[in-house]
């Protein structure tokens, strides 16, 4: 009767009716920023009395701005490889291990998930001012990693679990060695696992705030801390034109990861 | 069933393994980076707590003790509660609906709730920043309406806070709620109508009853993540407003004052880990974390 959606009566209207307002709720803020991004008032008046791409313009003949989308593509690069490759030699070994432990180091590297970022952030911060690497990219990639290998952990264990070990232990049989074994049949057939471990990896880390206020320095800062630091002083449109930037790079990668899941499906 | 030796350790080939570890090696530097630059630098953090500016517990004494401080943390548990109650709200009926309606239209909603969850905080929270602002589209559509006279402060302070955090959680607590209703059998609920039981009573006795474990659960982790929120708050909340993740970020940021801001970090710690042990314990698993 109520898990069924033509029997419902009048109720499947009201439900209907709360599910719309409720992605409107969250889908027309998000339109919003984009819209004014193009809009022509500076004052962020809206419905803007009309067009412009002076925003665009503003963001990208500003070497500031340049520079901090630069350093955040940067670090999340730099943040991705080495999430897929720690987080890869690390499934393997919760895999397939049998060793004392397994699952409380399991449940160890996906703590920085759950725990609340701005303790990590603060405790970083006190770690490397004392060590100097306060405002290096070094810092700023340590950091972003810490946050982006739970993600890529839980991917690549979950891929490398649907596995079917027996035909990689075949091609042992057939003469290849373990290793080779390992590049040539096991990683193709968990390439899915590499690819979301990757993509989340890369959106973790260009989309955290918390932790890069921390790790920001006057001269090195990602997009996020210079939108963060902007949005101290004033509204301006130009944080709207480099807020539409941002989402459209994430929406881009999540696109990607969709045309990838319905090509595996098909 | 032909046994393989694991060759997962193999640094050098065959002849002499320096360092057998086996799979346990394998984690190794995983294991090291969250421990270097995880657990340590955390633990250190709390052990300040303690030891600056003198040894004792003086910190947590003016922490507790005072006011100003006991303020934040009102503040802070009651914009979550508020928060988790009214997510909950909404979240309950759009799950069930997701759980129920023609996919084509559920796979649009689903969509609308990963492309929010995955949108730049930051940016999420300048777009309320500027709809709730004083000359802001809400207030100009109410004023235009006619159901109010003069702006509402809607930013700057808890209302705002409380808005952008909803807005926030509400995907965090819809998908899992959808995860628990798809898998109530219909057919309970078909015998609950065959027994004669009015849409209301299979609502209230049934649905919302098997759901409950699911609801507490989603509610729990909600709570617990918007304890910790950082960014939302400060932007939305403004100075006087203050929540316990600011705090900790003001004692070391503008204060420097390590001590207090470990101890305020230990408060937060000690809430999150109860709250998700109880999680743990009730229904064996513990949510995600807050930014």
């Amino acid at each position: 009767m109520l898990l069924n959606f033509h029997s419902l009566g009048s109720w499947k209207w009201l439900l209907l009716v709360v599910t719309f307002l409720t992605a409107a709720f969250l889908i027309l803020p998000i339109l919003f920023i984009a819209a004014l991004s193009f809009g022509s008032s500076q004052w962020l008046i809206f419905p803007p009395p009309g067009w412009t791409l002076k925003w665009y313009a503003d963001f990208f003949a500003d070497p500031r701005w340049l520079e901090a989308a630069w350093t955040s593509f940067r670090i999340a690069m730099m943040v991705t490889v080495l999430s897929v490759l720690i987080g890869l030699v690390a499934s393997f070994g919760l895999v397939r291990g049998r060793f004392l432990g397994r699952d409380a180091l399991r449940a160890l590297f996906m703590t920085p998930m759950i725990l609340p970022v701005v303790v990590l952030a603060v405790a970083l911060y006190a770690f490397f001012l004392r060590v100097g690497l306060n405002g290096t990219t070094t810092g700023f990639v340590i950091a972003h990693l810490i946050v982006a290998l739970p993600f890529s952990i839980l991917a690549l264990t979950s891929a490398l679990e649907g596995f079917d070990r027996s035909i990689e232990n075949a091609a042992v049989l057939c003469g290849a060695s373990p290793l080779e074994a390992k590049i040539r049949i096991t990683l193709p057939s968990i390439s899915h696992g590499l690819f979301s471990a990757a993509i989340f990896s890369f959106l973790t880390s260009w989309d955290e705030v918390v932790l890069a206020i921390f790790m920001a320095s006057p001269t090195l800062q990602t997009l996020p801390v210079k939108i963060w630091s902007t949005l101290r002083q004033d509204l301006t449109p130009v944080i709207a034109a480099a807020s539409t930037l941002l989402i459209a790079v994430t929406i881009l990668l999540m696109l990607i990861v969709a045309a990838v899941r319905k090509g595996m499906k098909s | 069933m032909v046994s393989l030796t694991d060759t997962a350790s193999y640094t050098r080939g065959r002849r002499r393994p320096l360092l057998r570890l086996g799979n346990f090696g394998l984690t190794l530097p995983a294991l090291l980076l969250i421990i270097v630059f995880f657990v340590l630098p955390v633990l250190a953090l709390l052990v300040r707590s303690v030891t600056e500016p003198v040894f004792g517990l003086g910190n947590y004494a003016e922490l507790l003790g005072s006011a100003t401080y006991l303020k934040i943390f009102f503040n802070t548990f009651v914009v979550s509660g508020v928060v988790t109650i009214v997510s909950l709200a909404i979240g309950f009926p759009v799950a069930w609906t997701l759980a129920i309606m023609p996919s084509r239209l559920a796979s649009i909603v689903f969509a609308i709730l990963l492309l929010s969850m995955w949108t730049n905080l930051l940016a999420r929270t300048y777009a309320w920043m500027v709809l709730l602002q004083r000359t802001g589209l809400i207030n100009k559509t109410l004023i235009a309406l006619g159901l109010i006279d003069k702006p509402l402060p809607l930013v700057n302070n808890l209302t705002g806070v409380t808005i952008g955090m909803t807005y926030i959680m509400l995907p965090f607590i819809i998908i899992p709620l959808y995860g628990v209703i798809r898998k109530i059998d219909p057919a309970i609920l078909q015998a609950a109508a065959l027994c004669g039981a009015t849409r209301w009573q299979a609502l209230t006795r049934i649905l919302i009853p098997l759901a409950a474990p699911g609801m507490i659960s989603g509610a729990l982790m909600v709570f617990v993540m918007s304890l910790g929120y950082f960014v939302t708050p400060a932007l939305l909340g403004g100075t006087a407003n203050m929540m316990l993740a600011e705090l900790i970020a003001q004692f070391v940021q503008s204060l420097v004052n390590w001590g207090m801001g470990g101890a305020a970090a230990l408060v937060l710690l000690v809430v999150t880990l109860t709250l998700y042990a109880i999680q743990l314990k009730l229904f064996g698993t513990a949510g995600a974390g807050g930014r």
